[in-house]
């Protein structure tokens, strides 16, 4: 971090330059008040009628005045708030390019040295085999994280013309699930849909299957359970549909709720580097939802007691079955 | 137990890819190896085995390498050790260097230097390891007596005088004695003197550094309600005053 000088402390300027309008405000008044008396006297003394010069009203003076410190003060502030959010962003990336590279980087030197004992070493074929499989392990982690960089940027740049199609979500859910199966070996994952209706609901398929794959990838990343569980509720709670991602994981503190779904956001220490991962998992997840007109919310009863996400999706946008409509 | 005569190399890498793949290249070119996964099994391995090398990731559950290096070069400045990190940037490596690492290697790496690196680190280790007499006498580069004051630690007996007179300083006060020497005038956190001094990981309470503080100075403070070596940094942690020259 470097060490700037004091007195450039974004804080301290911002809170003297307040300081600095609030006290030419009251200058103004002071002044012009005295200038006014003073004319005032001035015109007695010369025995004009003091009406006639001075018509302008006083209080609308000080009124015109007040409002226009009053637009001032908000500009510096909306000013203020911009820079802390640019500096703040600027930090979180500076992090997320460190973790990046390492999360790049260690793939590319296992898929690395791999290779160069093969070229150096022949080694027993069933060695060969499981080594080959860790090949594969790697360069699938390799595409994953490339996938998420350019998922964000297709999102981002809100150019974003994925197909919106009007689909059942519980069967979207388990179509994705039958689909990945392999992935998520040596876990239990359920689906409950306690209502037995179905939720029909316009998404982008792609964009939800992004969603999914990182709420089922973080249940299963950050779990030090000896089987990790996922269970996948949908419940319909007042005017939304809440779709509960349970997981027995590790869990995290209160403090992190909201911000865990800021972009290059991570838990844990950056300057250490026991962060680990690209911090965009979750703002993925949430951006996606933001598109599809829903929220995230997160909830864990503390470290090491498993969490809760939940995306929340309007009720009104679902279609009850058979209701066919050709809006939107 | 191992073959004397094989060299014992100490991986210490989280990702279990990477650590089985150098595994495997370390013991086809015959030497002993174990893999440590995180920062605490590290420093527990590099005590009960005693290893003739370690290779160190920085990036690391628990406690980070850089603290493992530190910890370690607390008692054992002789032992090679080369830091295998993703992160290569000059500032990285001048880092690393500081804390006393023997050679630095940036991810991806090429597997034959590599290689060659650790035979070379092994050949000067071992040349090291013949010129000192003894195990005990390799410990640290340290002077074996050290003076501040009216102060006078001596590390081989772990005898120390000060104003209250002739003090018997127990191994973990002799340790944490001697990272304040390492560090003079540098502070260091509560967290910090936990991870290198103890080489316990987040979590573990930091009253204990403090009661460790409030002894020395009783040690070696003249005043201990004014101490002169031992600060306090609020929000920080403590530092260590004094200039040799």
């Amino acid at each position: 971090m470097s060490q700037s000088k004091w007195f450039l402390h974004p804080i301290l300027i911002f809170i003297s330059s307040i300081a600095a309008v609030a006290l030419s405000l009251t200058l103004y008044i002071y002044w012009y008040v005295e200038v006014r008396t003073g004319l005032k006297s001035v015109l007695e003394r010369a025995n004009l009628d003091s009406d006639q010069v001075l018509t302008s009203h006083t209080w609308m003076v000080i009124l015109v005045l007040s409002i226009l410190v009053g637009i001032i003060l908000m500009g510096i502030f909306i000013i203020f708030v911009y820079n802390q959010k640019t500096l703040q962003l600027y930090r979180l990336q500076r992090n997320f390019i460190n973790n990046f590279t390492h999360e790049l980087k260690t793939p590319v030197t296992s898929l690395k040295l791999y290779l160069e004992t093969f070229r150096t070493y022949e080694l027993p074929r069933e060695d060969q085999l499981k080594y080959i499989g860790y090949m594969v392990q790697d360069a699938d982690r390799l595409t994953h994280n490339i996938n998420r960089i350019l998922d964000l940027a297709k999102i981002e740049s809100k150019t974003y013309e994925g197909k919106f199609v009007r689909e059942d979500l519980v069967q979207e859910l388990e179509r994705f699930y039958e689909k990945y199966r392999r992935l998520f070996d040596g876990c239990e994952i359920h689906i409950h849909n306690p209502s037995g209706r179905s939720f029909l609901y316009r998404i982008s398929p792609a964009l939800f299957e992004i969603l999914l794959m990182n709420l089922f990838t973080n249940a299963i990343k950050y779990n030090e359970s000896e089987v990790p569980c996922l269970d996948i509720t949908f419940k319909t709670k007042g005017r939304g549909l809440y779709i509960r991602f349970e997981d027995n994981g590790i869990g995290l503190p209160q403090s992190e709720f909201r911000k865990i779904f800021k972009k290059f956001y991570q838990i844990g220490r950056s300057e250490d580097m026991s962060a680990k991962g690209t911090g965009l998992g979750l703002h993925l997840v949430e951006s996606i939802a933001r598109i599809h007109k829903g929220k995230m919310t997160a909830e864990s009863k503390g470290s090491g007691k498993g969490s809760v996400f939940s995306l929340i999706l309007p009720l009104k946008k679902l279609r009850p079955e058979g209701k066919e409509e050709s809006d939107e | 137990m191992s073959n004397p005569t094989k060299s014992q190399i100490l991986v210490v890498e989280d990702e279990t890819h990477l650590a089985e793949g150098l595994k495997l290249n370390l013991t086809l070119k015959g030497y002993d190896v174990m893999i440590a996964e995180d920062g605490i099994s590290a420093l527990e391995k590099w005590k009960e085995w005693q290893p003739d090398l370690i290779v160190l990731d920085i990036m690391l559950p628990g406690i980070d390498g850089l603290s493992v290096l530190r910890n370690i070069r607390l008692e054992d400045e002789r032992i090679p050790i080369l830091i295998l990190s993703a992160r290569g940037d000059p500032d990285d490596r001048v880092k690393g260097f500081s804390y006393g690492v023997d050679d630095y290697l940036a991810k991806p790496f090429n597997l034959n230097e590599f290689l060659l690196r650790i035979e070379r680190l092994l050949t000067r280790g071992a040349w090291s390891q013949r010129g000192a007499d003894s195990k005990g006498n390799s410990i640290s580069s340290l002077p074996r007596i050290y003076q501040f004051g009216d102060n006078r630690i001596d590390f081989k007996t772990l005898k120390a005088d000060g104003p209250s007179g002739e003090i018997s300083l127990t191994e973990q006060e002799a340790r944490l004695l001697r990272l304040f020497i390492a560090n003079r005038g540098r502070p260091l956190s509560r967290r910090k003197l936990l991870e290198i001094g103890w080489g316990y990981a987040r979590g573990t309470t930091t009253r204990t550094v403090d009661n460790f503080i409030v002894r020395l100075r009783k040690y070696f403070e003249s005043n201990p309600k004014k101490p002169v070596y031992f600060k306090s940094l609020r929000s920080v942690g403590y530092v260590f005053n004094h200039d040799p020259e």
